[in-house]
């Protein structure tokens, strides 16, 4: 009796494995017509810009799913393993030691973080010396912004701690757990909105390195130049529409019907957030290129991402220049 | 031709006892060889598979080795696991005390145990994971977190072990007391916990084993610290085999340190399971 109900559920489960194989073969063909791309973290008002850009690239026949996962490395990883087309990060360190070719070939935007300190106990970036600070994680944009400082202010911090996420550090900094740290631009309106002139932004310039880029694996580039184009030509065209009107992504939002179940709080939040962004020059107009990959070398070999002499590594190992190349030529360079 | 093989041959007939010897010898500790051969070739199949490669963030056992003793030496897992094992024992420590606690007096009193018990059988089966994220809504980021997190994967294990331990206690020793005219006290000090003390100290070991899970899910999840940043700093900068190796480390860790309290568990309260 239990003998013949094991073989039954054995064959039910064969039976169930070779249908989901031949599941998997059917849906293969569908899967490839699609542009899959990889999202290292959760939609939000953040990346309305872009999804606006990929509405515009579907409009023009390039079939575009979306997929959110939970961090960047998860992200890089699937582009990696070709389970993904495009990914979205800036996956230096997997492009150097990753025996894949794995390119960049198009910048999204460069790192927009403001060091904020609790005015009762510092003001300027000397008052840092010798101090804890917080940043998000070690080897990480933010830690290698406040080294970078550290070396150009001739100051050395006591101790890095590590807190991921800008929110987090924010509320560190609001609930006084944490004197100095760096946050991102809607930690700052935070920081001005619940409690102005508690907290001073130092001032932070030279740095433009790399935050978000759109990555792929050269195979993927060259086999799909066409719907690679429209893409690159897409977020471009979007970005200088941004750039010049900032209000537009509320409207696209509602056009589109982007994050419909967005809470109005954060509706609310979406014009200034990218009028910000916009005043502060943060979208590449002309996606990065040569010159964005040359600042990155200085940038992520002193963060640790990246290994050997800036001045040692070559473009070509690490973006496609040709997609851009032929967009700019298309749209005409800003 | 044929003249090497002959002194092959003679080479090998000359010394029959000490190869005989050897087989004996070999043959006594046959169980640890199997193991060592399951191991072996565990390292085989996954040095293969590092060489396909089955994926391009797969390292090689030969490039793990080479980075695990390479941590070893430069002193990385030593300053790790010292961070690491801060929240383990502090939250270990106090499992065992409340837990050992509560269950010696979830066994004796029905009451105790009805009161309780449903809130540690609800907790061993809900998904911890899942609960982390909220512990640093309340608790924050740092130590009490952690701490928080290996207590709650820790104790319900250690609960449930000392109060069905107590309350299985043999009814004839208990009996045997009652009739030499034992008080509580004595029923409770002299026969009931020492009768209970094997799987008292059964379930500290599961608990410690759930300790682990925990600890390194609030390094993973909370904050990156000890062996949770050696791990998440070596993916996100790619590398693979450092990455590899600070999850082995820890899988060995918690292996020994849990073979070494079966030993001690075996040798000290379960002479009787040693022998067979």
């Amino acid at each position: 009796m239990l003998k013949e109900l094991t073989k039954k559920l054995c064959g039910l489960s064969g039976l169930a494995v070779a249908a989901g194989i031949g599941l998997a073969l059917v849906a293969v063909p569908q899967a490839e017509a699609k542009v899959r791309v990889a999202y290292g973290d959760i939609a939000s008002v953040e990346n309305l810009h872009l999804l606006a850009a990929f509405e515009l690239a579907k409009q023009r026949g390039v079939d575009i799913e979306m997929t959110y996962l939970k961090s960047e490395d998860i992200a890089a990883q699937a582009v990696v393993s070709g389970q993904a087309d495009i990914g979205v990060g800036g996956p230096y360190a997997l492009m150097q030691k990753v025996k894949v070719p794995v390119r960049i070939f198009l910048q999204l935007s460069t790192l927009r973080f403001y060091p904020a300190v609790n005015a009762e106990f510092y003001k300027t970036w000397k008052d840092l010396n010798g101090q804890e600070i917080a940043v998000h994680s070690r080897g990480s944009g933010t830690e290698a912004i406040m080294k970078l400082m550290e070396e150009k202010q001739g100051i050395k911090f006591s101790k890095i701690s590590y807190i991921p996420g800008s929110e987090v550090r924010t509320g560190a900094l609001l609930q006084g757990n944490v004197k100095a740290t760096i946050v991102d631009s809607a930690g700052r309106r935070l920081l001005q909105e619940k409690a102005p002139g508690k907290f001073i932004i130092l001032p932070l310039d030279g740095i433009n390195a790399t935050d978000e880029a759109l990555f792929a694996r050269q195979d993927f580039l060259d086999k799909n130049p066409g719907d690679v184009d429209v893409i690159v030509e897409s977020v471009i065209t979007t970005w200088r529409e941004v750039t010049k009107n900032p209000a537009i992504v509320a409207e696209w939002r509602t056009k589109y019907k982007l994050l419909p179940d967005l809470p109005a709080d954060q509706v609310a939040e979406i014009t200034p957030y990218f009028t910000e962004l916009a005043k502060g020059k943060a979208f590449p107009l002309n996606g990065g290129g040569e010159a964005a990959a040359k600042d990155d070398f200085a940038f992520y070999t002193l963060s640790g991402q990246l290994q050997g002499e800036p001045a040692s590594l070559k473009v070509e190992d690490f973006w496609a220049l040709e997609p851009l190349n032929r967009a700019l030529g298309k749209v005409g360079t800003n | 031709m044929s003249f090497p093989v002959q002194a092959n041959g003679s080479s090998r007939a000359v010394p029959t006892s000490e190869a005989s010897f050897f087989w004996r010898k070999l043959s006594e500790h046959r169980t640890a060889l199997w193991r060592l051969a399951s191991i072996g070739l565990f390292f085989l199949v996954w040095e293969i598979a590092g060489r396909i490669p089955i994926s391009f963030a797969f390292p090689t056992f030969l490039e793990t080795l080479r980075a695990f003793v390479t941590m070893t030496l430069d002193g990385s897992f030593v300053a790790a696991y010292a961070e690491t094992l801060q929240p383990l024992v502090i939250g270990i420590a106090i499992s065992a005390v409340i837990g050992i606690g509560l269950g010696i007096v979830m066994g004796l009193s029905r009451f105790a145990e009805w009161l309780v018990a449903p809130v540690f059988i609800v907790l061993q089966a809900a998904p911890m994971a899942a609960l982390i994220p909220l512990i640093t809504f309340v608790y924050g980021i740092g130590l009490l977190s952690k701490t928080l997190a290996v207590i709650m994967l820790a104790l319900p294990v250690i609960v449930l072990n000392g109060y069905k331990a107590v309350r299985n206690a043999n009814p004839s020793l208990v009996a045997m007391c009652y009739s030499f005219q034992g008080n509580l006290w004595q029923r409770i000090t002299k026969i009931i916990i020492p009768d209970a003390s094997p799987v008292i100290f059964a379930g500290l070991r599961l608990g410690l084993a759930a300790g682990f899970i925990g600890v390194i899910l609030a390094e993973l999840l909370i904050t990156p610290t000890g062996i949770g940043d050696l791990i998440t700093y070596h993916r996100s900068v790619a590398n693979y085999a450092e990455m590899y190796a600070a999850v082995v480390s820890i899988i060995l860790v918690s292996t020994l340190t849990l073979a070494a309290l079966e030993a001690f568990e075996l040798r000290v309260l379960r002479p009787e399971k040693r022998k067979s």
